[in-house]
């Protein structure tokens, strides 16, 4: 709800309590302040209240000058009525229970009551106010409405029209979270049904919240349909691992199997929700392709080795490898994995051919961003340049038109193709492709013309005094290393940022891709010198570079350069392939080393706004699968007598010692909510 | 923000677009204009609201298909059904209608034209429904056409109606949608409007 933190407290009473709350605050949040619940459906705290099931009725009565209490003659709505002065609130009344009664009988009168084979029995708010609140039978005995059962809106949500009491959840979130408004309500009475224009597919990239807000059975994944029965689950708490943005999820398995993901609250991160890519992005875990054995490379072919064995014949390669060996790693390695691959390569190989950017060039380091998720909502503004935000980022898509729809922040978007941020952005703006840099440079110009006064006319004119009154973060991701003139853009960007007094944010794509940057997972950290992506690829491609170690990587998937990744992983002499799935790369492999999916061990990873969230296993990995910080820990033990690292939580101590940026971080509090590298701002904003 | 990208077919005339360009202006934002530039479409369409028409008033208002289909499937004088016939014949069934014989009414045309209620005559003429009171029960039993009101009725006074409405070349739906339109401008606008379809002419 918009925050209501400045508005004068006022007292009112509730079951002949009194209290004091901010006024204008929803008496249905109010009663919460009493550990008190109203029952509800069509109310949700992050939507506008509509006042459309009548569930949450209360008796309400004014305080009279004498003292007395005078009850208005009808209930009232609990979600739409705001606190004020001398309300007095009464939810456990005989009154009361006879309209919850009733508001619910009417709502079953249409219901199919199939809650046997539905998805949603066992944590359907309609069944579990019916067996509170409800009537035990019904007395309706004419003929229900009947509707299509299973409609398949999209590949992902499939709707049970009869099942829908026509609350509007799922038709708000696509008009007031996603924005796409892709759901609305056709026909009326017992006929409407929340459906998208002429059935046309349900394309919103949020589509599957809906199917966690539904109230009830109407809108089920199509992938976990008939899966499962809820109190069969067993849950465990996770993090996405689809992008940087690292949502908050729940995993929730079925006999060790991982058959549904959903959002997990961190008012920080993702409030509750999910994209779409997240949400049903669970077949990296159930692949058929999974790799779960090691294996050697024997003639032509691989034969199934032990880990003993794959050690060996990689030392001999690696060890004292220096500049002849090299190392790519992937996207969803964790901060422990990542720690301890860059320390194996320091220390165990000598060599400093790290890196983990598979942009197009690898640049120097960028200043790590410095803007915060939920930040972006007291921004004025933000100017996105380059970037897909709804695809590549979006967490921060969704904070960033919340910003907008909530506090009118003027988000200025700049970019070579339509995006849907145009739909509310306060100045869009198109460059050629290519243009990137002439583009930012006409910028930074017109910047200085009105910082002097001056004014051009045009569409950058527009954009440039719009980012001049609202001074928001510039947020870039770093796919602009595919840019051919990335260094000048990145100039140029840097330039505005300080002509603007504001921060500039390269941000990651990858999952834990700002863990890497952080951890020094790049050729020239720490004061190192040695080859970054393209130029191992080519060194390989060469024969400078003998042996490749592919840490959770595909670099055919990965790198924009086909061609070249063909020849190096033609031409290298030895090449490890770690990997979860049985990937292109691993055909090319001297050993494959399964390890274990995002999931299937304890880490952590950074996000895009440099905040480290910790894990713990949820599924059980195949029987051989490894994490990859267990497999650098063996190497390196194997090679020098050493202390073993035994946890996830150990290598974090670690590096909370080692790495300065990390200083201070606890496995607790980064599970926990995570915390925030560079204690910018480390506590979630106080709600009331 | 639409769900379908591409621009849909755009068929409004030049005097509609110009009549829509002066509503926009009546309302605060372009969600309150979505009614009236229903009443557009249904005139620009011959009196129907087939989803391209919906597609049509979403692209122009900038507004989601699916919010303007909600908008238009909620009010019964839209015709988002099938296209109906040059004329609609609405027969009042409400209280005072129905005790002063709406039920005979609307057997006798029932019978006459051949179709049922909500049905349209085979030729396209006529399209029967059953309506809520009309708000003229002194005149009761009462039927509506495009903008006429007609009553009390009995089957000669049937007859002759319907006679004269075969005879009738131009849609009373279409009327009445221009009707509704028309009362939404300023005198100002309408000739602004006129002046762009005669633009257009020359
Ligand atoms: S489908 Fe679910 S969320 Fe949508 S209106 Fe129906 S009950 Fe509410
Ligand atoms: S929760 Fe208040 S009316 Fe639905
Ligand atoms: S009942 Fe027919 S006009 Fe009122």
């Amino acid at each position: 709800m918009a925050r209501k933190t400045d508005a004068p407290p006022v007292n009112i009473t509730i079951n002949g309590i009194d209290l004091q709350v901010p006024k204008g605050e929803l008496i249905v949040e109010s009663v919460k302040r009493l550990g008190l619940e109203i029952p509800i459906f069509c109310y949700h705290p992050r939507m506008k209240p509509v006042g459309m099931c009548r569930m949450c009725l209360v008796e309400v009565g004014m305080k009279q000058p004498d003292g007395s209490v005078r009850k208005m003659p009808k209930p009232q709505a609990a979600c739409t009525l705001p606190a004020s002065e001398g309300l007095v609130i009464f939810t456990d009344t005989e009154q009361i229970h006879k309209d919850r009664k009733g508001v619910l009988e009417f709502l079953l009168i249409n219901h199919p009551l199939d809650c046997p084979i539905c998805d949603r029995g066992g944590e359907c708010p309609l069944q579990n106010n019916t067996l509170f609140y409800g009537p035990s039978t019904s007395r309706f005995v004419e003929m229900k409405r009947h509707a299509v059962k299973a409609y398949p809106l999209s590949k992902h949500v499939t709707l049970d029209l009869e099942r829908c009491i026509q609350c509007g959840r799922c038709v708000r979130f696509t008009e007031e979270i996603s924005g796409d408004a892709q759901l609305a309500f056709r026909h009326r009475g017992a006929e409407m049904q929340p459906v998208t224009f002429e059935l046309e597919e349900f394309t919103s990239k949020f589509s599957g919240n809906t199917i966690e807000i539904c109230p009830v059975g109407a809108l089920t994944s199509s992938h976990y349909r008939f899966r499962a029965r809820p109190w069969d689950l067993e849950t465990a708490p996770g993090i996405c691992t689809m992008c940087s943005n690292g949502c908050n999820v729940w995993f929730d398995r079925r006999k060790g199997k991982l058959v549904r993901i959903n959002g997990r609250t961190n008012e920080a991160v993702n409030e509750e929700w999910t994209c779409d890519k997240g949400k049903f992005g669970t077949d990296w875990m159930n692949n058929p392709r999974r790799a779960s054995d090691v294996k050697v490379r024997r003639g032509d072919g691989f034969s199934r080795a032990d880990w003993a064995e794959a050690y060996a014949e990689i030392l001999e390669r690696f060890r004292e490898g220096g500049h002849e060996v090299a190392g790519l790693a992937g996207p969803m390695l964790s901060n422990e994995d990542l720690y301890l691959l860059r320390r194996m390569f320091d220390e165990t190989f000598g060599s400093s051919n790290l890196d983990h950017r598979m942009t197009s060039v690898q640049g120097p380091a960028v200043e790590p961003p410095s803007f915060t998720i939920e930040g972006l909502e007291d921004e004025k503004g933000a100017f996105v340049f380059g970037a897909s935000l709804s695809d590549e980022s979006p967490i921060v898509y969704l904070r960033l038109r919340k910003a907008w729809y909530r506090q009118g922040a003027r988000i200025c978007v700049a970019t070579s193709r339509p995006d849907d941020a145009d739909a509310f952005a306060a100045v869009s703006v198109r460059y050629p492709q290519g243009g990137e840099a002439e583009f930012l440079r006409s910028l930074v110009a017109e910047l200085r013309v009105q910082l002097e006064g001056g004014r051009s006319f045009g569409e950058l004119a527009d954009l440039a005094s719009t980012l001049l009154e609202t001074r928001g973060p510039i947020l870039a991701t770093e796919s602009l290393w595919n840019l051919d003139q990335a260094g000048e853009v990145l100039a140029q960007l840097r330039l505005a940022a300080e002509l603007l007094g504001v921060s500039l944010n390269v941000m990651a794509l990858g999952a834990n891709g700002q863990g890497a940057e952080e951890l020094g997972v790049r050729p020239d950290a720490f004061d190192r010198t040695g080859l970054g992506t393209r130029q191992i690829l080519e060194a390989c491609a060469d024969g400078r570079i003998r042996a490749l170690w592919l840490a959770g990587v595909d670099p055919f998937e990965a790198f924009p350069d086909r061609s070249l990744v063909q020849r190096a992983l033609e031409n290298v002499e030895y090449l490890v392939v770690q990997t979860a799935l049985e990937t292109e790369a691993a055909a090319y492999a001297s050993v494959v080393l399964p390890i274990t999916a995002p999931g299937e061990s304890d880490g952590s990873f950074t996000n895009v706004e440099r905040r480290v969230q910790a894990f713990e296993k949820a599924v059980d990995p195949p029987a051989e699968a490894k994490p990859a910080w267990r497999v650098f820990s063996e190497l390196m033990v194997r090679a020098e007598p050493r202390t073993p690292h035994f946890s996830a939580r150990e290598i974090l101590a670690e590096i909370a010692r080692e790495v300065p940026a990390f200083q201070g971080v606890e496995w607790s509090a980064a599970r926990d909510g995570g915390v925030l590298l560079g204690a910018r701002r480390p506590l979630s904003r106080a709600r009331s | 923000m639409s769900q379908s990208p591409d621009t849909p077919n755009l068929r409004f005339s030049a005097k509609a677009v110009a009549e829509l360009e002066s509503l926009k202006t009546h309302y605060p934002n372009l969600k309150a204009c979505i009614l009236p530039a229903l009443w557009i479409a249904q005139r620009e369409y011959g009196g129907h609201l087939p989803p391209e028409a919906i597609a049509e008033v979403a692209h122009r208002l900038k507004r989601s298909p699916a919010e303007v289909q909600g908008v238009a499937t909620f009010y019964s004088m839209y015709n988002t059904g099938h296209k109906p016939g040059r004329h609609m014949i609405e027969v009042c069934t409400c209280l005072t209608c129905s005790v002063c014989g709406a039920w005979d009414v609307a057997a006798y045309l029932e019978q006459k034209l051949g179709i049922k209620m909500g049905e349209t005559t085979p030729d396209g003429m006529f399209t029967l429904h059953g309506v809520e009171c009309l708000n003229a029960c002194d005149r009761a039993p009462l039927i509506q056409v495009g903008d006429e009101y007609h009553g009390p009725m009995d089957e000669q006074k049937i007859d002759a109606l319907l006679e004269r409405l075969r005879n009738e070349p131009e849609s009373k739906v279409v009327a009445l949608a221009d009707a509704l339109v028309q009362v939404h401008l300023k005198e100002e606008e309408r000739e602004k409007a006129r002046r762009a379809a005669e633009a257009v002419r020359n």
